[in-house]
């Protein structure tokens, strides 16, 4: 049984990868569409637009990511439009994400005092260096808890991707349990490995966080 | 695209069946998996604010511990994993003990917030006046805490119907294996599966309304005390 760790390990780190790959492809997708829904729905004169935002957050985010990563890669398939299972993984969990961060950002906009606006524009800063300097590194500030808590959560939701054949570390994990039938081992070794990964980058959230006296 | 929604009437009285009773599962699995949330979290908290520092430094890392852990290897590890030490539980009580075990972790941490929400000088002052711990704690605490906690405890349990779908992986009869199988029958996967998006929604998205809702009613008037 010890002989069996090696082998084990090695073939979920290879899994870890994929982990890696999916994560930050879908924080990429997700911050940057996640940034720009938020600050169109609460920029925007609009009403139809904030309503069209709306409906899309509340349908990411009331369905289970299961769904749409099934729906992206069996469901769009149908259709002719094929995702690899590792795109479709990122391409669902970033769209979920992006939801879920709109949420985040608009609230963190929301809580900031339009004074700060109106004095970055009086002393002649022009639209968008008022958003980039001044509201939005205050609005990242607020939200980093947040920001940290998606973070750790997009890493543990990367599993779901084994679902759709993208090889992760559950994925390799169940092919091993076919080969080896060390069960309990691999399912322990596999929980390890996304622990060692979810706890240093909370961990880092947190310093970040104290670094920059969140919550003061 | 008329075409497309045919289909949807044609079918339904195949489908129908089966997605109400799978319905019926995921809404057991996500109810009994909520309530064992509740009453774990509830002893995690009770450890938490125990006196020995053991108990307190056990139940943190049992909560962080809950949340470091993906809940597809949890489920995996209790469905495939406990029959190898002598353990074996059907997909429907490993999915109820995974989701439990799970949102216990999050469960936790609401309870945690609520009632660190409630000034320390309200138990204070009820002890004073002569009342129990117990008295204190039911009359007093607890009824301003479940202000605080219940919006987020709707989410939790949001949260936790959605999670029931990954059961579909340890072959529990609930909607998202329904839809699998029937997809894989039909050979109509986009139908079947925004299909079942739509009844996960339906379900998910009155439940969220309400914990606005709630939260909204339940903060007016309230002035935070202490909490800045």
């Amino acid at each position: 049984m010890p002989d069996a760790l090696p082998h084990i390990l090695s073939t979920l780190l290879a899994g870890a990868v994929t982990v890696a790959q999916v994560a930050s492809g879908a924080a990429l997708i997700a911050f940057s569409l996640g940034l720009l829904l938020a600050l169109a729905t609460v920029f925007t004169t609009w009403p139809a637009v904030r309503v069209a935002i709306g409906a899309y957050i509340e349908w990411m985010r009331n369905v289970p990511a299961l769904a749409h990563l099934f729906l992206l890669y069996f469901g769009l398939a149908s259709v002719g439009v094929r995702f690899s299972p590792k795109a479709a993984a990122i391409v669902g969990l970033g769209l979920v994400g992006a939801a879920v961060l709109c949420d985040v950002f608009a609230a963190g906009i929301r809580a900031l005092h339009v004074g700060q606006r109106e004095a970055g524009l009086a002393v002649g800063l022009t639209p968008f260096q008022t958003l980039r300097c001044i509201v939005l590194p205050q609005m990242f500030r607020l939200t980093l808890p947040s920001i940290g808590n998606y973070t750790s959560q997009l890493i543990k939701d990367t599993s779901i991707a084994s679902a759709i054949a993208a090889p992760e570390i559950m994925f390799y994990a169940r092919n091993l349990v076919t080969s080896t039938f060390q069960t309990p081992l691999i399912y322990a070794s596999a929980i390890v490995l996304y622990a060692s990964i979810v706890f240093p980058v909370a961990w880092m959230f947190a310093r970040m966080e104290r670094r920059l006296g969140v919550g003061r | 695209m008329n075409e497309f929604f045919q289909a949807y009437p044609t079918y339904w009285p195949e489908w129908g069946p089966r997605l109400a009773s799978a319905a019926r599962v995921t809404a057991e699995i996500s109810f009994f998996g909520f309530l064992l949330a509740l009453v774990l979290a509830a002893g995690l908290v009770a450890m938490n604010r125990s006196r020995l520092p053991a108990l307190r430094m056990a139940s943190g890392a049992v909560v962080e511990f809950l949340r470091a852990v993906p809940l597809l290897a949890l489920l995996l590890a209790l469905y495939f994993g406990l029959p190898a030490v002598g353990l074996t539980l059907s997909g429907y009580w490993a999915g109820i003990l995974g989701l439990g075990l799970q949102g216990a972790a999050y469960v936790a941490e609401v309870f945690r917030g609520g009632l660190d929400s409630v000034h320390k000088g309200q138990r204070e002052a009820a002890l004073a006046s002569g009342m129990t711990p117990f008295q204190t704690f039911t009359a007093v605490v607890l009824p301003q805490a479940l202000r605080v906690m219940l919006p987020p405890l709707v989410n939790c349990y949001v949260s936790l119907l959605k999670d029931s779908s990954l059961c579909a992986l340890i072959a529990t009869d609930e909607l998202m294996l329904a839809a699998r199988q029937i997809s894989s029958e039909y050979f109509l996967p986009l139908h079947i599966f925004l299909l079942v998006g739509l009844i996960y929604f339906a379900i998910a998205f009155p439940l969220s309304m309400f914990s606005r809702l709630l939260g909204r009613k339940l903060s007016r008037g309230r002035r935070a005390l202490g909490s800045t």
